[in-house]
């Protein structure tokens, strides 16, 4: 079963009188409970491709399905909704409310959604638990580390039991250290749920934790290595 | 110095936006302000105007009990040498005499109190410009026999040119006064009040008909301003004695000087709320701009800038948002007030009948004075003087690392 | 929680925040203030000129405010103002003789309304004998006593106990005149009213102009309150057709036109604040848009709607402006009770004033529907700044937002 479903995917930025074929043709899907990693260098049409696949940018050409749904087609109001109800976000930074607390902000995006009160509660605390920041949960961002901020992030982005989760270098801020953790948790949980997680990083270590490979070159995949 | 004035120059035009919101803002305050403090300027010069210039003249000599009391037995002779001293400051425009006093005006049917004016015709005109005002008939001329109404009074007493006004009143010591007159014109005087009320006529006819030969109530002495005035007073004060009194309008009229104090007064409260609110704005700017580019200050100040240059450059950039407020405020009220000057707003319904009630023409009179932009100036500059402190200690105690660290 | 995240959001710079909601607090502060002190400054003139002067209620013969013809009159008004005591709401009525005349003493003589009236009915209307500063209201003297008004008073130079000569033209067209003791001198802080108004006793007016008993020129009524208003005028000009009945709004309208323009220039004055902090509170806003751009980024690639969004940086601006007014208007309310109760001394200024019928000494006075309208204001200002900074939030594409860095 395809959670992700791409056809012939591109992006075509016309800069002046230059036209920048940044994503220039791709064909891929992805199952229920991949780990996969894109590696690509600066101008491999990396970030574009994965803006596209998050819905945060429209194609020129081509298709994305997300279970099922025609997410090339969706106007810019329906997408803000799509996101918000199947995908989920882990950035590199910025990924919190500074003033709300950790729970609060995994609650958030529950909220978002419409979900009753004590569901939202009972959920982020388990959630969080999950994450292994038990004890944490009214704590603010400034006062986390930024291994543990990442892990709130993680939880957040799982809050709204989305088909998959988008990881935008989450390790690129972190020590050896809180990176292995994190990952680990990722992990987990993606055996646990069966969740979809898609990351875009220039880590190795994270590349080497990836069950599956993608690499980007001038806008096309080059390879496609698939460990599982 | 040229450096740091370009610099701090360009610094304000790089958050456009930014800046011209924070100059909007004082440009906002100084129109405001200039406008209604040119409203205010210009409704009390009216009301001194109407005063001096149509009722009781810039400074009055009169018999030393008069003013308490004013009755037609404190009454003085009327004397050439007083005139001539009194002409002989240099401050003195005119000298003219008057008899005022109080009568029943009568018609047919209908009485009503009057004030009569008992007055030098030309003389009176040229102060006055009473000729002009005449809607109806002529002007008196020099020991005329007859008598100008004001509009009102004659409309009250269904009077018109030609008829005969009967009046009834006391006179010197007691004596009975009653004559007939025949009305040679009708005024519309500047002040509705007096409109109502005024008779005038020729000093002569006015002094037999009072029973008073040769006495007059005051000299009305004249001068260029109010300042002219201030200075001939303390002269005349200290030459003109007992059996006389010189009194200056202020002193005569102490209410219209309170009206237009405690109405300044008002106004100064008012703006100055604007202008501390606007303050305040600024400085939440001036604290923001300083915050955001504390990393740019520790970088400089690292390489070699002095912090005292850095503050001075703040400092401008401050005085340069004030400047360009004031500037942008003047420029824009300046030519808005020099109109509204020579078009006063009329005034109509209630607030008409308010203005007219209280005596006052209904208009909206404007001053183009140049204190009217001068004081908005120079508040604009205290206030950017006093907000400039700011940037002047966030960069004296900056410091380099941890600026450059956030 | 968007509640919670807007309003914490405001915290986040403390100092930032503190100036601009010190701005707004001092700005509300004023503006309430200056809208308690201006409204009881009006109401007690109102109040006066209703409860001390006009009453609530005038009836006059159809053709008498035309001239004060004193043959335009109520034929059985004594009768009649018994009848309205009847009708309810109604909680006094006096009937009175009222002439335009001329008053003289022994010094000088002016222009002013005689009004004849029964004492005790007078009472009943007007509460002019609680201001009875010297004498006594128709009590001691017991032939042809007056009272009067202690500028007028000033102006005859006369004391108690003295005498006045009044002189009317009666209802055949004699002129004639009656002698007066005054028993009375009233202070109402009023000098227009004090200097225009002549009391005596119906009786005494009434043989004075040989008129019929039983006549009035005047039924003033008294009202238990100024809801009775229209009610009672519509019933008095059911039951009497022919005459012409007025409430003090219409004898008198600057009276209340005041107390309205008086509420109108200060909200005007308010909104003015308003405007002037309207500008702070922009630059502010968009300094926080531009501040937390990626966090903003950062919500709406999560899935936040850009209504939700927009919505979230609106009430964080009203918060704060609300903030500011809370505070503001708490202290305004908290002055304004405090002096409601001593008042507020003017008296240097109180010649001025009471020549415009202004008493020195104000107590303001504070309405809910004042601070309800102040703090609508004040969080109208605070949707409309946030306009022009969430939009400018709203304008940034999600992932460009977050991608800034790259």
């Amino acid at each position: 079963m395809n959670v992700i479903e791409i056809k012939n995917l591109v992006k075509i930025y016309n800069d002046s009188e230059v036209k920048v074929h940044a994503v220039n043709g791709i064909d891929l899907n992805f199952q229920e409970g991949e780990f996969a990693a894109v590696v690509g260098p600066s101008g491999s049409g990396k970030t574009t491709f994965l803006n596209m696949v998050g819905g945060l940018d429209q194609p020129s050409e081509g298709q994305i399905m997300v279970g099922g749904t025609h997410v090339d087609q969706l106007k810019s109001s329906e997408l803000i909704n799509f996101r918000l109800r199947n995908i989920g976000f882990v950035f590199q930074a910025y990924n919190l409310i500074p003033v709300l607390t950790a729970k609060e902000n995994v609650e958030f995006i529950m909220q978002l959604q419409g979900t009753p009160k004590k569901e939202r509660e009972q959920r982020a605390l388990e959630l969080l638990k999950k994450v292994g920041l038990e004890g944490r949960e009214d704590s603010r961002p400034s006062k986390l580390s930024g291994g543990q901020q990442q892990r709130v992030a993680v939880a957040r982005a799982l809050a709204s039991k989305p088909k998959f989760v988008l990881a935008d270098e989450p390790t690129a801020n972190l020590d050896s250290k809180s990176t292995e953790n994190l990952l680990d948790i990722m992990e987990e949980l993606n055996k646990q749920e069966k969740i979809t997680f898609i990351f875009s990083t220039h880590d190795q270590r994270v590349v080497n934790k990836a069950r599956r490979v993608i690499t980007l070159e001038d806008g096309k995949v080059i390879s496609d290595v698939n460990r599982n | 110095m040229k450096t740091i004035f370009t610099m701090a120059w360009r610094n304000l035009w790089r958050n456009r936006r930014r800046t011209i919101i924070t100059v909007a803002s004082i440009f906002f305050g100084v129109l405001l302000s200039a406008y209604m403090t040119s409203m205010q300027e210009g409704s009390y010069a009216k009301m001194v105007d109407i005063v001096v210039k149509y009722y009781s003249g810039y400074i009055q000599v009169h018999h030393e009990d008069y003013w308490e009391n004013k009755s037609i037995n404190n009454t003085f002779d009327y004397s050439d040498s007083l005139v001539a001293n009194i002409k002989a400051h240099k401050e003195v425009e005119m000298v003219f005499p008057r008899l005022e006093s109080f009568a029943l005006a009568s018609s047919e049917n209908l009485t009503k109190g009057a004030i009569i004016f008992g007055i030098e015709p030309e003389k009176e005109d040229q102060w006055t410009g009473l000729s002009s005002n005449i809607s109806e008939g002529d002007y008196l001329s020099k020991d005329d026999k007859g008598v100008i109404l004001g509009k009102g009074l004659a409309k009250y007493l269904k009077l018109g040119l030609g008829d005969t006004l009967v009046m009834i009143s006391q006179g010197y010591h007691g004596i009975s006064a009653a004559g007939k007159y025949p009305i040679r014109g009708l005024v519309k005087h500047v002040s509705p009040e007096l409109n109502k009320m005024v008779v005038y006529m020729a000093i002569g006819q006015c002094q037999e008909f009072f029973s008073a030969p040769g006495k007059i109530t005051s000299l009305v002495v004249n001068v260029r301003n109010n300042d002219a005035m201030h200075s001939a007073l303390r002269k005349l004060k200290a030459e003109i004695l007992s059996p006389y009194s010189v009194m200056s309008w202020e002193e005569m009229q102490p209410e219209i000087v309170q009206q237009i104090e405690s109405d300044r007064l008002g106004g100064v409260i008012m703006k100055a709320i604007l202008y501390i609110v606007i303050a305040f704005g600024i400085l939440a700017t001036i604290m923001m701009m300083i915050a955001e580019r504390k990393r740019e200050f520790g970088v400089m100040v690292a390489v070699g800038m002095q912090k005292l240059k850095l503050a001075r450059i703040l400092f401008i950039e401050t005085l340069l948002i004030g400047i360009l407020g004031v500037l942008a405020g003047i420029a824009v009220s300046y030519p808005i007030i020099l109109i509204q000057e020579a078009n006063p707003i009329p005034l109509t319904g209630q607030t008409a009948q308010v203005m007219e009630d209280f005596g006052f023409e209904p208009y909206m009179f404007f001053s183009s004075q140049s204190l009217v932009f001068t004081h908005q100036a120079l508040i604009v500059f205290v206030i950017a003087l006093v907000i400039g402190i700011y940037p002047l200690m966030a960069a004296s105690r900056l410091n380099v690392i941890k600026s450059i660290r956030n | 929680m968007i509640w919670s995240v807007s309003w914490r959001n405001i915290w986040r710079n403390p100092v930032r925040s503190g100036v601009i909601i010190a701005a707004i607090a001092v700005g509300m502060f004023a503006g309430v203030f200056t809208t308690t002190f201006v409204k009881g400054w009006m109401n007690q003139r109102l109040e006066v000129g209703v409860e001390t002067e006009v009453s609530y209620i005038q009836v006059h013969h159809p053709r008498f405010s035309d001239n004060y013809d004193l043959k335009m009159s109520i034929e059985n008004g004594k009768a009649i103002s018994e009848k309205i005591l009847s009708i309810e709401g109604v909680d006094g009525a006096s009937p009175r003789i009222v002439l335009q005349s001329m008053v003289s003493s022994a010094e000088t003589g002016t222009g002013v309304k005689i009004i004849g009236v029964e004492p005790e009915q007078e009472k009943t209307t007007s509460n002019l004998y609680t201001y009875i500063s010297e004498g006594d209201y128709f009590e001691s003297v017991s032939r042809n006593p007056v009272v009067i008004g202690q500028k007028l008073a000033k102006k005859l130079n006369v004391k108690l106990h003295s005498k006045i000569v009044v002189t009317i033209q009666d209802a055949n067209g004699n002129i004639t005149a009656g002698a007066f003791r005054i028993c009375g001198i009233f202070d109402t802080g009023n000098n227009m009213f004090e200097e225009m108004n002549l009391f005596v006793r119906y009786s005494d007016l009434r043989n004075l102009i040989s008129m019929n008993e039983g006549i009035a020129h005047e039924i003033t009524v008294h009202l238990t309150g100024q809801d009775k208003l229209d009610r009672v005028k519509s019933e008095i000009a059911a039951a009497y057709p022919v005459l012409e009945v007025q409430t003090w709004k219409e004898v008198t309208p600057e009276l209340g036109y005041l107390n309205e323009i008086g509420d109108m220039y200060t909200y005007i004055f308010t909104v003015i604040i308003l405007l002037a902090l309207g500008f702070g509170i922009v630059n502010t806003m968009l300094m926080v848009v531009l501040e937390r751009i990626k966090e903003l980024g950062m919500l709406m690639a999560v899935g936040m709607a850009k209504l939700k969004v927009f919505g979230m940086i609106m009430l964080e601006t009203v918060l704060l402006t609300l903030t500011g007014g809370v505070i503001g208007i708490i202290l305004g309310v908290v002055l304004t009770m405090i002096t409601s109760n001593s008042g507020i001394d003017l008296s240097m200024y109180a010649e001025g004033l009471e020549d415009m019928g202004y008493a020195a000494h104000i107590y303001p006075v504070l309405e809910t529907k004042m601070v309800i309208i102040i703090a609508i204001l004040v969080i109208l200002t605070g949707i409309i700044a946030s306009v022009y900074p969430a939009r400018k939030a709203l304008k940034y594409n999600p992932a460009d937002a977050l991608r800034i860095d790259m």
